[in-house]
């Protein structure tokens, strides 16, 4: 049953990495953007990752009830970035304050950039977990051949 | 001989359970390689064959040894994806043997016809 187990837990990192990286896109998308529904900048976004205990079959309830534990992963907050907008002078733009200046978002393109291999690396790294567990549930049901 | 037949396969069935429950921690340090924090878990490798279903060795146990990341996390992908590799290779070997013990008992069914 574990193994069954094992296949959710590399799906819940899969989730919670696909997430970031949406997040991720989204912060690259509005990397120019001045103007949000909050009103103001937009503001980065980043994903929390947090372990949560993967439970819900009957054996994971046995394994849990014998101090074996095994955690999956969730996102389990997408923090706004609080830091003050960086300011440009820009005089003409029509979001430019009395100063002429205007509240750009403060998002680094090549710092999202390595963060959203990261993401698509640990995405990767869940599949091939994933991958090498449907062998094995394979060859068991092999054995009843 | 079937005596011997149902040793040796309820051992290698035991060797596949502990096979399984381990690809679930490495599954989840895998998960969990970007979690601020988390530790790498494994469990204690077994002792013999008749242990392997024993309370005291289903436990994962954090593991030390490894340098963590500023953020404390100190997954090793290297580590993990060696651990998934021999996993899987293991598993193999041991499935392959219990086939193996299946057709002597078959082959001892059918008088060896």
């Amino acid at each position: 049953m574990s193994l069954f187990g094992a296949i959710s837990i590399s799906a819940s990192g899969m989730d919670a990495q696909r997430v970031r990286a949406e997040t991720i896109t989204e912060n690259l998308a509005n990397a120019d953007t001045t103007r949000t529904p909050e009103g103001g900048a937009y503001r980065r976004k980043d994903a929390v990752f947090s372990s949560v205990p993967m439970g819900g079959t009957f054996a994971s309830a046995l394994f849990d009830a014998s101090g074996g534990t095994s955690d999956g992963v969730a996102v389990s907050q997408i923090r706004v970035d609080e830091t003050e907008p960086e300011r440009r002078y820009l005089p003409g733009h029509p979001d430019a304050d009395a100063q002429g200046y205007v509240a750009f978002p403060k998002i680094n393109p090549a710092e999202e950039m390595v963060d959203l291999m990261s993401a698509s690396r640990g995405f990767q790294a869940n599949v091939t977990a994933i991958s090498a567990v449907k062998d094995m549930i394979a060859r068991s049901i092999d054995l009843f051949r | 001989m079937v005596m011997t037949f149902a040793n040796t396969a309820l051992d290698l069935g035991n060797f596949l359970s502990y096979l399984s429950r381990r690809q679930e921690v490495v599954a989840s340090n895998i998960a969990n390689a970007d979690t601020p924090g988390y530790k790498t878990r494994d469990l204690p490798p077994p002792q013999a064959f008749s242990d392997l279903l024993h309370e005291s060795s289903l436990g994962a146990e954090e593991i030390s040894g490894l340098p963590a990341r500023n953020d404390g996390n100190n997954v090793s992908m290297d580590r993990e994806a060696r651990i998934l590799a021999e996993n899987t290779l293991r598993f193999n070997l041991a499935s392959q043997m219990i086939k193996g013990e299946i057709r002597d008992l078959k082959s001892a069914i059918t008088e060896g016809r």
